[in-house]
């Protein structure tokens, strides 16, 4: 790695360094808000692989491809000293009428800006030679490395990242879109916009040619947006996954007063594809809200992508026929080709004296890639958690002839150790936690879980009630519902397939939970009663469970009639007109058969009521 | 500074070598939300002090609706849920003393072998100690957790609590995983040069000590001898 000497080598090197940093925050910035920047499938790739690689190893973070869209941008014409200005802008449709779908002209654009990203390098001293100055770009390097690890954690961390994930979430039918602009200038807020948002700058960087800082203003609650995905459009349940197809939609968030305001051009004609903005492709076209921008830019012919024509309002130095060409993406006053190179090949301020380091590929790169690919912005795979973890029961839909919510209560009894509350059986938390590490290592197979992420839905579950949706690497929208293993082991043992509706389990399960939480033995014989068939949804269920399983469970003589008797008091069979037949010892086995169900059945009684009482089976068997 | 959990104490150390700790108090109210909060923590330290190259991961947490940052180094992450692991074991065991997870970056100084000791010194540069407590359920232990205790109440109003427990810890969280942000940006002087590796660039070591009141300090006191430095903590 050769040293620049003087002062215009040691500029030409903070220079790389400050552009490539931009570049990097941008990246950054817009892969954590706009899923539609991301390169899908090959279509939008702006470089080679190699390339690619030697991108990702600037700053030491790996992000995969960059967007064209950061090509698009003219990004080498600009003044690298300006701040870099990105809007992150919430886009929502408003209905006019009852009609859920968008037609052309009857909805009201609205976008609302909800984040706005300040990079930029305040000049310091004069360019200069600054005794050791390698040493003095190492550390900054260093510490630009930093400084970028920890804005992409708060970009996770800051209210927007939750509209984003649902944006990536859902398959199609969301209704609000996130664009982005970049500019060299910052317009000023309004007074409504300064009162809702909140502040945070980064800890700068001091270099000796100036000082490197990002901050960031945003909106602290985006609840008055409403966002939702759109109820027209609700979740396909892929049924070789979930088995039935009966699911309630998500409960929509509670209305409240849309008090946002508007920060750009309020309304704008639609185009024909009016709905496009509300489907998510995903394959990479440009953007989403295709509709919008091009309703005042001159598109630049073609398929142009939305956001570079929106940007040539902005950047006013940026030619448009410059947006395409990628090669430019190289810095063009770039003399010094060898060091470049150099910094294109390996962190600059490696220790070890090779320019290039040849790293073998490290296990997360090539084994986890496809989790990497799923998961930057999109979160790894999120386990179902066992029912028993509570959820509302609010979108659950009792399905009361689903014959595979029995085989899960049953083995409940093995958490509760001695502790009422679920979650607190800390062997059941290591399995979880291991289950969770096969899960996260696991590439895509499909397996989606759906994520609610609801406040209200959150109230009234005890533990990691959520459904998380993920989108399949392949990048189909299937989106199915299964369970991973929970905390309780016994869930790798059940066959995903015989574990129809995870919704139901949990109205089985409220009560449970609320027994546990009262070791009371009236209620527990209160509840016992009750799941014979009175009242709230949960126990209805499980009666259901029951009777289905009765129903079809193997027969001793082919007459649904004593089944239905058998499953209110198995005890009292024998005296059931006909039962003397359910003795014969040709049907032994059988009858074994089904003593060994009614003894589940009493397991699971059991278990919710948490006490025990003898039963008739035991004295009859 | 925001105190995470239900016991407010919290107090920045900061070491005479140019070190941070930070110490904290967090009190969770059950073994998920111990693991969680334990394992954003950790995770979102190690993602900033993990220099080399990473590709990041997210990581959504079941219980809170955080997202935190992993390296998507698939070692760590198995270390690092071995930690926690051994840190329940731990608390299990020892519900009524102070459990700490430590986390410390160290450089490996190549000590002369003498006579007396061919041991590799350690030098500390960066030491965090999270201080975790995880609530037992007064059902079963009751009497005996000296943090604050769940009151459960037959009926809604232990969930009811619970969940308003439990977005008050997410908030908490939340918070210090900012603070957490803002002082791996605030100390980075002290951080040694970055050497030519993937992922994990400097060596660390996650220790949990279970310690009395009395003799926790004497634990670090031992444990800053053994790095070789001569002053202590103020």
């Amino acid at each position: 790695m050769d040293l620049q000497s003087g002062p215009h080598g040691d500029y030409g090197r903070f220079e790389q360094i400050l552009s490539q940093f931009l570049l990097k925050s941008l990246h950054i910035v817009l892969d954590s808000r706009v899923p539609s920047i991301r390169p899908r499938g090959g279509r939008g790739r702006l470089l080679s692989g190699a390339q690619s690689k030697k991108n990702d190893k600037w700053f030491s973070l790996a992000l995969g491809d960059r967007p064209s869209a950061l090509g698009n941008l003219n990004f080498w014409h600009r003044n690298l000293m300006e701040p870099m200005v990105i809007d992150i802008i919430l886009v929502q449709e408003m209905q006019s009428d009852q009609d859920m779908y968008v037609s052309s002209g009857l909805g009201t654009v609205v976008e609302t800006l909800i984040e706005r990203w300040v990079v930029q390098c305040e000049s310091g001293s004069p360019m200069g030679f600054h005794g050791d100055s390698s040493a003095s770009h190492k550390k900054t390097y260093k510490k630009l490395i930093i400084l970028l690890r920890s804005l992409y954690s708060t970009m996770r961390l800051l209210p927007a990242h939750r509209a984003f994930r649902k944006l990536c979430l859902s398959s199609k039918g969301c209704d609000f879109d996130i664009i982005y602009k970049v500019s060299s200038f910052s317009a000023p807020f309004s007074r409504t916009e300064e009162e809702v948002m909140k502040q945070y700058v980064f800890i700068p960087v001091d270099a000796p040619q100036g000082r490197l800082s990002i901050s960031v203003t945003y909106r602290e609650s985006l609840s008055d947006f409403n966002l939702e995905t759109s109820a027209s459009f609700p979740p396909q349940i892929i049924t070789d996954y979930v088995g039935s197809p009966a699911t309630d939609p998500l409960r929509a968030f509670p209305s409240t007063d849309k008090g946002f305001c508007v920060t750009s051009v309020p309304s704008r004609g639609m185009q024909s594809s009016s709905s496009i903005p509300f489907q998510r492709p995903h394959s990479w076209t440009g953007g989403l809200h295709r509709g919008a921008p091009l309703g005042r830019n001159l598109p630049l012919g073609g398929s142009p992508p939305a956001y570079p024509s929106s940007l040539g309002q902005y950047e006013a130095a940026s030619p448009p026929t410059d947006n395409y060409r990628f090669q430019n993406y190289r810095q063009p006053n770039h003399h010094k080709a060898t060091s470049f190179d150099d910094y294109q090949l390996s962190p600059p301020f490696s220790a070890s004296p090779s320019p290039s380091p040849s790293p073998s590929p490290p296990t997360y790169l090539s084994s986890g890639n496809p989790v990497q690919n799923r998961t930057r912005g999109e979160s790894s795979p999120v386990s179902i958690p066992h029912p028993m973890l509570g959820r509302s029961p609010r979108y659950l839909s009792p399905n009361l002839s689903d014959p595979n919510r029995n085989s899960l209560p049953p083995l409940s009894p093995r958490s509760l150790k001695h502790d009422p509350s679920y979650q607190d059986s800390p062997s059941g938390i290591r399995s979880w936690r291991r289950s969770d590490l096969t899960r996260t290592g696991d590439p895509s197979s499909g397996i989606i879980n759906y994520y609610s992420g609801q406040k209200g839905s959150r109230d009234s579950k005890d533990d990691s009630g959520r459904f998380s949706a993920l989108l399949s690497s392949s990048g189909s929208p299937r989106v199915g519902l299964s369970r991973s293993s929970s905390r309780f082991s016994f869930q790798d043992d059940l066959d995903d397939s015989d574990f129809s509706c995870p919704f139901i389990v949990d109205d089985v399960d409220t009560p449970e939970m609320q027994a546990r939480q009262n070791v009371d033995g009236n209620r527990a014989s209160e509840l016992t009663s009750q799941t014979f068939g009175v009242g709230r949804k949960s126990q209805d269920a499980a009666v259901g469970a029951l009777v289905h399983m009765l129903r079809t469970a193997p027969p001793l003589r082919q007459d649904s009639s004593c089944y239905s008797s058998r499953s209110l008091n198995p005890g009292l069979e024998g005296d059931a007109g006909t039962a003397s037949g359910f003795f014969l010892p040709r049907k032994t086995s059988d009858a074994l058969e089904e003593l060994r169900v009614y003894k589940d059945v009493k397991d699971l009684l059991l278990s919710k009521s948490g006490a025990r009482f003898v039963s008739k089976e035991d004295t009859t068997g | 500074m925001v105190a995470m959990g239900f016991d407010a104490g919290r107090r920045l150390v900061v070491g005479a070598w140019g070190g941070v700790g930070l110490e904290g108090d967090w009190t969770t109210a059950g073994w998920g939300e111990g693991v969680e909060v334990a394992g954003g923590i950790l995770h979102t330290i190690l993602f900033h002090r993990a220099l080399g190259l990473v590709r990041p991961k997210d990581i959504d947490l079941e219980l809170f609706e955080i997202t935190y940052v992993q390296c998507g180094d698939t070692e760590l992450e198995k270390k690092i849920d071995e930690k926690i692991e051994q840190f329940i074991d731990r608390v299990e065991k020892h519900p009524n003393k102070k459990n700490q997870v430590c986390l410390s970056f160290y450089e490996v100084k190549n000590k002369q072998p003498s006579w007396f000791t061919n041991k590799v010194e350690r030098l500390h540069w960066e030491q965090w100690n999270i201080n975790l407590n995880v609530a037992q359920h007064p059902k079963t232990h009751s009497g005996k957790s000296h943090h604050s205790k769940v009151l459960v109440d037959p009926g809604d109003s232990a969930l009811e609590e619970r969940s308003i427990r439990r977005a008050a810890l997410e908030t908490s969280l939340r918070e210090v995983l900012f603070q957490i942000i803002k002082f791996v940006n605030e100390k980075k002087d002290h951080v040694p040069s970055i050497p030519n590796l993937e992922g994990v660039s400097f060596p660390y070591e996650i220790t949990i000590s279970s310690s009395s009141d009395s003799a926790f300090g004497m634990d670090m006191f031992k444990r800053m001898l053994q790095t070789g430095h001569p002053t202590m903590l103020s």
